[in-house]
C-alpha cells in the first residue's frame, strides 16, 4: 500500500481527538475552570495527554482565554534561554499549556511554576506521574478505546479481528500511538511491493486477517 | 454558496519538473473576500510528521464576490511525485480564501516519467541501479 492510501497516516491519525474514557470533554473543561486552571494531565505514553493538552487549548480559545504552548522534548529543551524568553513574554491573561513537565528536573519545576503562576492565568501540564499539580485527569487506554480508533480510520473493506487488536495493544502495554504505528505498518505491507522482509511472520498472519 | 476552483489547461494535471504550469482560478463567493490565495506547494503523507515546502503563492487582494484569474507557476526540478510504504511526496494547487474555511486542492504529478514514481515498481526507471529499491532509497540493509 502506498503511504499516501494508508489509513494510519500520521495525518489521519492527527484528525482523531482525545477520547476520554469514563469522562465528557465538557466535564473535563468544568474541572479545570473548577481547578483555577492549575491542573496536570497525568498518564502513560501514548495515552492521549498531548492530544487532550491541545484539544484544551482550541476550547480555551473558543472561550476568548488567551494560551501559551510549550512542547518539551529532546530536540525542544526547556533550556534557559527558552525558559527566560517564555517568562519575559508571559502576559497576565494567558494560560500557560505545558506538554512534558516531566523533562524539568524538581528544583527547576518549583521555581518555574512558582514563577508561572504569579505571572500567568493558569498552568495545564501533562505528565507521566502526579504530584506536580493537582492532577485533572489521569488518562487511560482500553483495547475497546483502540478498537473505537481503529474503526474510524479503517475503511469498510478493511476488517480487523478483535485478538488481532488485543494483540497489538498488549504488546505496547496501552500505547494507542505505537499501537497505530503498528497498524500503518501492516497496512503498508498489503502490496505487491518488495522487501517482505519488512515485517515479521505474526505480523503478516494479522495482515490476511486484515483483508475482509 | 461559496465556490472556488482550479482549473488546469488543456485539463492537464501531469508535469515534467521545471514545467510551467497554467490555468485559472474561479470564485463565486457570498461575500467579498480580503484576498485569495492560491499556493503550489508540496508535502508528505505517511508514518513520520508530515512536511511541507511552499514552491510559490500567488495573491489576489480584493478579487470581489466572482471573478477568474489566470496563473502561471513555473515548476522547480524536483522532489517527483512518489509513493513508498513508509512515505509519499504529493503535490497540489490549493486556493484559500482569507476569512473563510472555503479551500479547494487540485492534486498534481510532477515527475520525468509522467506518473508517479512507486517504489517497488521497477519500471519507472530503466537506468535505475541495480538491487531491491526499497534498500536502496530508505538505507535498509537485510
Amino acid at each position: 500500500m502506498k503511504a499516501r492510501h494508508n489509513p494510519f497516516s500520521a495525518d489521519r491519525v492527527e484528525t482523531i481527538r482525545y477520547r476520554p474514557v469514563g469522562a465528557t470533554f465538557a466535564g473535563i473543561l468544568a474541572r479545570l475552570e473548577a481547578m483555577n486552571y492549575r491542573a496536570a494531565i497525568v498518564g502513560p505514553q501514548g495515552a492521549g495527554k498531548t492530544t487532550l493538552l491541545e484539544d484544551i487549548q482550541c476550547a480555551l480559545e473558543r472561550r476568548g482565554l488567551r494560551t501559551r504552548m510549550v512542547f518539551i522534548n529532546d530536540s525542544s529543551p526547556l533550556d534557559r534561554p527558552t525558559r527566560r524568553q517564555l517568562m519575559s513574554q508571559l502576559t497576565s491573561d494567558e494560560i500557560v499549556l505545558v506538554d512534558g513537565a516531566d523533562a524539568i528536573g524538581s528544583a527547576m519545576w518549583t521555581l518555574l511554576k512558582h514563577r508561572i503562576l504569579r505571572q500567568a492565568a493558569g498552568l495545564v501540564i501533562t505528565t507521566h506521574r502526579p504530584g506536580r499539580l493537582p492532577t485533572l485527569i489521569d488518562c487511560v487506554t482500553t483495547p475497546g478505546l483502540l478498537g473505537v480508533i481503529v474503526g474510524e480510520l479503517l475503511p469498510q473493506e478493511y476488517d480487523l479481528e478483535g485478538p488481532t487488536l488485543d494483540r497489538i495493544y498488549h504488546r505496547y502495554q496501552g500505547n494507542i500511538r505505537n499501537c497505530l504505528r503498528e497498524l500503518y505498518d501492516l497496512c503498508a505491507s498489503d502490496s505487491s511491493y518488495v522487501g517482505s522482509d519488512y515485517l515479521a511472520d505474526d505480523d503478516w498472519s494479522s495482515m490476511s486477517k486484515l483483508r475482509r | 454558496m461559496d465556490k472556488l476552483s482550479i482549473h488546469f489547461r488543456g485539463d492537464q494535471t501531469t508535469f515534467a519538473p521545471s514545467q510551467m504550469v497554467h490555468g485559472a482560478i474561479q470564485w463565486s463567493l457570498q461575500t467579498n473576500p480580503r484576498s485569495l490565495e492560491l499556493s503550489l506547494f508540496w508535502y508528505t503523507a505517511g508514518k513520520g510528521t508530515r512536511d511541507v515546502g511552499v514552491v510559490e503563492t500567488l495573491t489576489v487582494d480584493h478579487p470581489g464576490a466572482s471573478g477568474a484569474k489566470d496563473f502561471t507557476f513555473t515548476l522547480p526540478k524536483g522532489p517527483f511525485s512518489f509513493s513508498g510504504r513508509l512515505i509519499s511526496v504529493i503535490w497540489a494547487l490549493e486556493l484559500t480564501c482569507a476569512g473563510s474555511d472555503e479551500t479547494v486542492r487540485r492534486e498534481i504529478i510532477v515527475s520525468p516519467t509522467g506518473r508517479e514514481i512507486v517504489l517497488g515498481d521497477e519500471s519507472w526507471a530503466e537506468d535505475r541501479p541495480r538491487g531491491n529499491p526499497s534498500e536502496r532509497i530508505l538505507g535498509r540493509h537485510s
